[in-house]
């Protein structure tokens, strides 16, 4: 078999693949796991969802306009938004806004720097190459702010005492806050470093795999995951830090007292 | 001469809508009293001293402090004169020295020069910590110890008001006994502005002493 050429996979094949699913369900009926709910869901949404994906792409790609590319891009990170503020518990201080806000802001430079600079593409938004960077983008740094803005709220609450303490004895709130703020930002960002150390040794991601499956010369496609690795390991860091610093503002009120209350 | 603290007509409640802590409260602190703040659980006293430092807002009201709302003095700057000290002592985790050298750290305190081990050591000694090493790690002392370590890092960074927030409450009888020399010396021999809360009966041994009492929602002082 040549290399670019691509073998499609046939509807019956891709039966053939709910196989996999079968031995799922199998295993959590012997088990008595109780997931056979949630692995149907998640299989019927897995396939709802993509096939959905493919046709928007599809249209999206022919269509080849900038707003309907900047449209989604919109969705995509509202949605991320959507699915940090189903991790993070936080009813007190409102964080949504500024969270999409930076969000929208920095990953749209970050795409626009790697789709237009980087990879060199003409015109800068052409779909095909903007929208799954940007996806990856969204993708990657929404777990790592769930995990920073959780952190950041659960630890506030539990040592609001030495926070207090430090506010007490004349720290500002960026002082009486560092260690937890911190703390917070290194959580988040560790899994984009980690997997900086793990790529090609450990696992193949996602994007090179595809593209290798899809018939690309290897040498090509880790060009394009390095590209990646950087970009995700930058974003991540650039939208965890803004973020970060406004809700850690919001924490506290106008005299820099505490407003996260207790559990 | 005008008194060092001035509190007018001030309201508190915790949410909007809720119930108010106290209503309408007075209060004047003259430089060098100690006043000594007593009531039932829950009658307002701890969250009095903390409006006083703005570690909670009031509903109305205000609070003068050298004359100046408290609301326009810089929170680092107003907390650094008038400094609180939590009911249960807190301790970062690091030595007894770099605890007490804490406030020297922030921005506030860097213009400062941080006491030297030499002068740590002998507050140590008036401070009842004989035993206690600047190399100790201060998470491991007693609360006891951790308390009166507290009130030393808390006259270190020396204010010219401090507030006490039942400072014997989680100690034995020995501890708190030190607690109480502490206060005294403070009041006495370095004539200290302090405000202190206390479920206890404590009566300290000071000339310029003063009683208050939170009773249904107001402050009756002597």
């Amino acid at each position: 078999m040549r290399m670019n050429q691509i073998i499609e996979i046939s509807i019956p094949q891709l039966l053939l693949a709910l196989l996999f699913i079968l031995v799922a369900q199998a295993a959590s009926l012997i088990h008595k796991l109780g997931l056979g709910r949630d692995i149907s869901i998640g299989t019927i949404r897995t396939v709802a969802q993509l096939f959905l994906m493919g046709y928007a792409l599809t249209f999206i790609f022919g269509a080849q306009t900038l707003w309907l590319t900047l449209g989604i891009f919109v969705v995509m990170v509202f949605s991320a938004v959507f699915i940090i503020r189903g991790r993070v518990k936080e009813k007190q201080i409102p964080y949504e806004v500024p969270t999409f806000l930076t969000m929208l802001s920095s990953y749209f430079l970050t795409a626009l720097f790697v789709s237009w600079l980087v990879i060199g593409v003409h015109p800068w938004w052409e779909p095909r190459y903007f929208i799954p960077t940007a996806g990856m983008v969204i993708g990657n740094s929404m777990s790592a702010l769930a995990i920073s803005i959780e952190r950041l709220f659960s630890q506030m609450r539990q040592q609001r005492d030495v926070v207090e303490m430090k506010l007490c004895l004349g720290a500002n709130c960026r002082e009486a806050s560092a260690d937890i703020f911190k703390g917070a930002l290194k959580a988040g960002m560790i899994p984009s470093i980690n997997a900086m150390m793990g790529v090609g040794l450990v696992f193949i991601p996602g994007m090179m795999s595809g593209q290798i499956l899809a018939g690309a010369d290897p040498l090509i496609a880790i060009r394009y995951q390095i590209v990646v690795m950087f970009m995700l390991v930058g974003s991540t860091a650039i939208s965890s830090i803004i973020v970060m610093r406004i809700i850690r503002r919001r924490c506290f009120g106008q005299s820099e007292e505490l407003l996260v209350s207790p559990e | 001469m005008s008194p060092l603290l001035e509190i007018k007509d001030l309201s508190f409640g915790y949410d909007k809508g809720s119930a108010p802590v106290f209503e309408h409260l007075d209060l004047v602190v003259q430089k060098g009293e100690c006043v000594i703040v007593k009531g039932a659980s829950g009658s307002g006293k701890s969250t009095l001293l903390r409006l006083i430092c703005r570690l909670n807002i009031p509903r109305s009201g205000e609070i003068l402090f050298k004359s100046k709302n408290v609301a326009e003095i810089p929170p680092p700057e107003l907390r650094s004169k008038i400094t609180y000290v939590q009911q249960i002592p807190q301790m970062i985790d690091g030595t007894v020295r770099d605890n007490l050298r804490l406030p020297f750290t922030f921005a506030r305190g860097q213009h400062k020069a941080a006491p030297d081990d030499a002068a740590l050591m002998r507050m140590l000694d008036a401070f009842y910590l004989h035993g206690v090493s600047l190399n100790q790690f201060a998470l491991k002392l007693s609360v006891g110890q951790k308390q009166r370590l507290s009130i030393m890092r808390a006259i270190l960074n020396e204010p010219d008001m401090l507030l006490l927030d039942e400072p014997t409450s989680a100690l034995d009888a020995e501890s708190a006994a030190m607690v109480f020399s502490i206060i005294e010396r403070l009041s006495t021999s370095e004539g200290k502005t302090l405000v202190i809360v206390t479920h206890s009966d404590y009566s300290p041994a000071v000339p310029k002493v003063r009683k208050c009492i939170f009773r249904n929602g107001k402050l009756e002082c002597a």
